[in-house]
C-alpha cells in the first residue's frame, strides 16, 4: 500500500537495474531533497549549523569508509589519517593562494595518493593484519602532525583555513555553508548509489565476498582493493577538507586522532556496512546523540527537580548512549540500515501479508 | 506499539526541551557563564573540581548579593573532548544567552576559538589552549588568565637560578615531557635560556599516556641532572615517583608542571612526595580566606554543589582562582558600563583589572588590552608531607623572551 509495486513490471535489463526500482522510494527520495533545501528556512541556525551540517559531512565521510569496508571489505582503522592528509592539503593549498574549488581537489588527490601508497603495502595482508596496517597509517600521520610544525601550523599545532569561496563567490553565512554540505553529501550519495550499479561495483561487492571466487572469475583482487582505497581516500580527503573550510574553520591534530577513525567506524558499523540510508542513521547516531541525549536528560532532571552532580549527568547520557548502540545492534546485528529495510519490506507487502498467516 | 510508545516518548523529550528552552528565558536577569567541559573523557582529573569550584563561587557570591545586585548562574555541559561537540555546547549555549564560556580542554578551546573570535564572545583560556592567546592585541576576546607554558617553564628556571645563588653556569637540567605539544612547548624557551644562562639541559621525551618511562630515567640516572623539571600528567607523576625511588634520583629535585595534585600525591604516597614541587599560579591548600568561607557557608549547611573532598585539591582552587578574576571582571564591567554585563564591556571589566589577587588566592595580576595573561606570574610550592610550602614569592622572569616568543607565535594569526 505504502509501496506499490503494481504495474511495475521490467521488460529489460536495464530497467531492471534502475535507481528506483519502486516509485515511492524516489518519491521519498524527491519529498527528503526537498526538506533538505528548505532546511534553512525551517530550522534555527542552532539546528541547521550544528546538527544538519556536520551530519552531512560526517555522512559523506562515512560513505567513503564505506566504501572501502562495506562494499569493498576491506577494514580500515586509520580514515582520519586520509581526511588529515586531504584537510591539510586543502587548507595549505588555500593559504597559498590556490581557488577552494582546486584546493578542495588538491586535498582529495593527495589523500588518494598517500591512501593508495598505504594500500600496496597494506593490501598484502588480510582481515585483522590488514586493520592493524591501517591502524599504523594512522600513528605514522598523529606522529608527523605532531612532529612537524611546518605542515600543523606551529607550536600550538592549529592551521587557520582562509575564508570558503567558490567560484570566486564568498561563502561565509550559515546558510550556504550548510548549501555546500548538503551539495556535497548529495553528489557522493549519488555517486555510491549508482556504483552499487556498475561493473565496478559488482566487482567490489565480489572481492568483499571472496577474494579468490573473485579471482577465478577473472576479477583482479588486489587492482579493485586498490581502487577502493584510492576512492575511499579521495572522499575522505575532500570530506576532510570540507569539515575543516566550513565547520571547524581551523585544522587541528586532535580532529583526526584515532578516535575519529574508530567514530567513523563505529558510524558505519552501527548503520550497517554496504547501506547507504544506514549510513545516514549510523551517523546520527553516533555523531549526534551525545548532544541530544545530553541536552535531553539535562532537562529532564531540571524538569523533575532532581539535584544530579555535574559528573553524573555528564554520565547518564553517555551510559544511555552506549546502552543505544547495544540495543540496536542486539536487535539487528546488521545495522540500522538493515532496521530500515525490515520496516520497508513489511509496507511493501502490507495489507496482503497478513492473509498468509 | 512500541513505535507508539516511542513517538510517546520522544513527545515528552520534546516537550521538556521545551520546558527548558522557557526555562531559560525567564532567567535573563542573571548573568550566565558557560562551561563546556570534558566531563566523560580526558580532563576528568580537573573539569569536577573546576565545575564544582565554579559553582560553589556562584553559589556564594549570589547569598551575598551577587555581582552589583544581579544573579550569577553556571551552566554546565559535557563535551567529552570532542571538538565537534564542544563547537555544538558552544552553538547552543550562545543562542540562551551566554556570552562568557571556558572550555578547559586545549582541542576545544582551539576548535572554539575562530567561532569566538568572529562573534565577539569572550573565551576564558586559563591553563588550556594556545599559549600566545595572551597577546591580547592579537586575540582581543581571549582571556588566559595566568602563566603560559612558556612563562611556567622560564620561571622555573628562575626558581633554580634562585637556588643556586644567582648563577646557573654549569648547571644541568633535566625536562621530562610527554612527547605531544603540551610537553613539546616549552623546548624554544629552555633552549633559549640554556643559551643565555649557559647551562645544560637534557631533554627526556616520553610517549603517551606516559605510563612507561623506564628508558628516561635511565637516561636520568646516568646525566644525574641538578634539576629535573616535568611537563607529565596526572599518574604520569606516580610513574615518575616510582621511577626516581628505583634509580635513586631525589625527589626533592623533581619540579612539576602545575599538573600535579593531591590526588597524584596520594597515589604516590603523601610521605614519599615529601619536598616534591610544583609550578603554580594558585596558592595550593585550605588556609585561604574564600575558602574557609566557602566551607562555612555553603559546605557546613550542607548547600556545596558537589562532595567536600573536592575541596582539599589544588585544581578546585585553581577554578575559584578562574572564577573569582571573571566575576571581578564582571562587577568591574558592572560599574564602567552598567547592567545588563556585555561581551564588549566584560571585555573591558577584564582589562580593567589591576593587582587582583582574590584576597590571597592567586598571583597578584594585572590584565591590560596588550596582556591578557595579566602578568604571568608563578610560584614554586613545596609538599611537606601533609601541606603546600610556598618556597618562593611570585616570579615573572625572562619577560623580553617569553613576550617575543608570543608575538612571533601570534604574529601567524589572522582574525577573520
Amino acid at each position: 500500500m505504502f509501496y506499490p509495486l503494481a504495474g511495475v513490471r521490467h521488460q529489460s535489463y536495464v530497467s531492471d537495474s534502475k535507481l528506483f526500482p519502486v516509485p515511492t522510494d524516489r518519491n521519498l527520495l524527491i519529498v527528503l531533497t526537498v526538506a533538505a533545501i528548505a532546511a534553512p528556512f525551517l530550522l534555527s541556525s542552532l539546528y541547521l549549523n550544528s546538527y544538519v551540517q556536520p551530519w552531512l559531512i560526517w555522512t559523506a565521510l562515512a560513505l567513503g569508509l564505506n566504501l572501502a569496508t562495506g562494499w569493498a571489505g576491506q577494514l580500515h582503522l586509520g580514515y582520519a589519517a586520509t581526511m588529515a592528509v586531504g584537510a591539510y592539503a586543502a587548507v595549505h593549498a588555500a593559504r597559498f593562494g590556490i581557488p577552494w574549488e582546486f584546493a578542495l581537489l588538491i586535498g582529495g588527490l593527495a589523500a588518494s595518493l598517500i591512501g593508495s601508497l598505504f594500500a600496496f603495502a597494506a593490501l598484502r595482508v588480510k582481515g585483522l593484519y590488514l586493520a592493524i596496517v591501517t591502524l599504523a597509517m594512522q600513528f605514522v600521520m598523529d606522529w608527523v602532525l605532531n612532529h612537524s610544525p611546518a605542515i600543523s601550523g606551529g607550536s600550538h599545532a592549529s592551521l587557520q583555513s582562509p575564508r570558503f569561496a567558490l567560484l570566486g563567490q564568498e561563502i561565509a553565512s550559515g546558510r550556504g555553508l550548510y548549501y555546500v554540505a548538503l551539495g556535497w553529501c548529495a553528489l557522493v550519495t549519488v555517486f555510491m548509489m549508482n556504483l552499487q550499479r556498475t561493473a565496478l561495483g559488482r566487482a567490489l561487492v565480489a572481492v568483499r565476498e571472496k577474494d579468490y571466487a573473485a579471482a577465478i572469475l577473472g576479477v583482479n583482487s588486489f587492482y579493485y582493493k586498490l581502487i577502493a582505497f584510492s576512492m575511499c581516500s579521495f572522499i575522505g580527503g575532500i570530506g576532510g577538507a570540507l569539515l575543516v573550510a566550513t565547520f571547524f574553520f581551523l585544522a587541528a591534530p586532535e580532529q583526526f586522532s584515532v578516535n575519529v577513525s574508530i567514530q567513523v567506524l563505529a558510524m558505519i558499523i552501527v548503520g550497517g556496512l554496504g547501506s547507504i540510508i544506514g549510513t545516514y542513521f549510523g551517523v546520527a547516531l553516533i555523531l549526534l546523540m551525545p548532544g541530544i541525549a545530553n541536552e535531553i536528560i539535562a532537562n529532564l532532571t531540571s524538569f523533575l527537580g532532581l539535584p544530579l552532580g555535574n559528573e553524573t549527568l555528564a554520565h547518564i547520557p553517555t551510559t544511555v548512549y552506549g546502552a543505544l548502540i547495544i540495543i540496536f545492534l542486539l536487535v539487528e546485528p546488521l545495522g540500522l540500515g538493515k532496521l530500515y529495510a525490515n520496516i520497508r519490506d513489511y509496507f511493501l507487502v502490507w495489507p496482503f501479508d497478513q492473509f498468509k498467516k | 506499539m512500541l513505535i507508539g510508545k516511542v513517538t510517546k516518548g520522544l513527545a515528552v523529550a520534546a516537550a521538556l526541551s521545551a520546558a527548558g528552552w522557557t526555562d531559560a528565558l525567564a532567567q535573563e536577569g542573571t548573568l550566565k557563564f558557560g562551561l563546556c567541559f570534558d566531563l566523560s573523557k580526558s580532563y576528568t582529573f580537573v573539569s569536577p573540581q573546576v565545575a564544582q569550584a565554579a559553582q560553589d563561587l556562584a553559589a556564594l557570591t549570589n547569598i551575598k548579593g551577587g555581582i552589583e545586585g544581579h544573579k550569577v548562574e553556571i551552566v554546565v555541559q559535557d563535551h567529552g573532548n570532542e571538538p565537534q561537540r564542544g563547537i555544538e555546547c558552544y552553538e547552543r549555549l550562545k543562542r540562551d544567552g551566554v556570552f562568557v564560556f571556558d572550555m578547559l580542554s586545549t582541542p576545544v578551546s582551539i576548535a572554539v576559538l575562530p567561532r569566538i573570535m568572529k562573534d565577539k564572545n569572550i573565551l576564558m583560556q586559563s591553563s588550556v589552549g594556545r599559549g600566545d592567546a595572551v597577546d591580547g592585541s592579537v586575540f582581543t576576546q581571549i582571556f588566559p588568565v595566568g602563566a603560559t607554558y612558556w612563562g611556567q617553564a622560564a620561571n622555573d628556571i628562575a626558581y633554580i637560578k634562585q637556588q643556586r645563588s644567582g648563577d646557573l653556569k654549569g648547571a644541568k637540567i633535566g625536562f621530562i615531557y610527554l612527547d605531544y605539544p603540551f610537553g613539546q612547548e616549552p623546548i624554544g624557551v629552555l633552549k633559549t635560556l640554556a643559551e643565555r644562562e649557559g647551562f645544560e639541559l637534557k631533554l627526556y621525551p616520553v610517549p603517551l599516556p606516559g605510563s612507561d618511562q623506564t628508558s628516561a630515567w635511565t637516561q636520568v640516572r646516568r646525566d644525574r641532572p641538578d634539576f629535573m623539571i616535568s611537563w607529565l600528567l596526572a599518574g604520569g607523576h606516580v610513574v615518575a615517583a616510582k621511577e626516581m625511588k628505583r634509580n635513586g634520583y631525589p625527589i626533592e629535585k623533581y619540579i612539576s608542571v602545575n599538573w600535579l595534585n593531591e590526588v597524584d600525591i596520594a597515589n604516590i604516597g603523601p610521605d614519599v612526595a615529601k619536598g616534591i614541587k610544583r609550578g603554580t599560579n594558585v596558592v595550593g591548600g585550605q588556609d585561604i580566606p574564600i575558602i574557609k568561607e566557602i566551607m562555612a557557608e555553603l559546605y557546613a549547611k550542607g548547600k556545596g554543589s558537589g562532595p567536600e573532598k573536592n575541596l582539599k585539591d589544588v585544581y578546585y582552587n585553581l577554578g575559584l582562582a578562574n572564577y573569582s578574576v571573571a566575576f571581578q571582571a564582571a562587577r568591574n564591567a558592572v560599574k564602567q558600563a552598567g547592567w545588563p554585563v556585555t561581551a564588549a564591556s566584560m571585555k573591558v571589566g577584564y582589562e580593567s583589572l589591576k593587582d587582583f589577587d582574590a584576597n590571597g588566592l592567586l598571583a597578584p595580576l594585572t590584565v591590560t588590552a596588550q596582556d591578557h595573561g595579566g602578568g604571568g606570574k608563578t610560584r614554586i610550592e613545596m609538599w611537606d608531607g601533609q601541606k603546600w610550602v610556598p618556597q618562593t614569592g611570585w616570579l615573572a622572569d625572562y619577560q623580553d623572551l617569553i613576550w617575543q616568543i608570543v608575538k612571533t607565535s601570534s604574529s601567524g594569526f589572522k582574525a577573520e
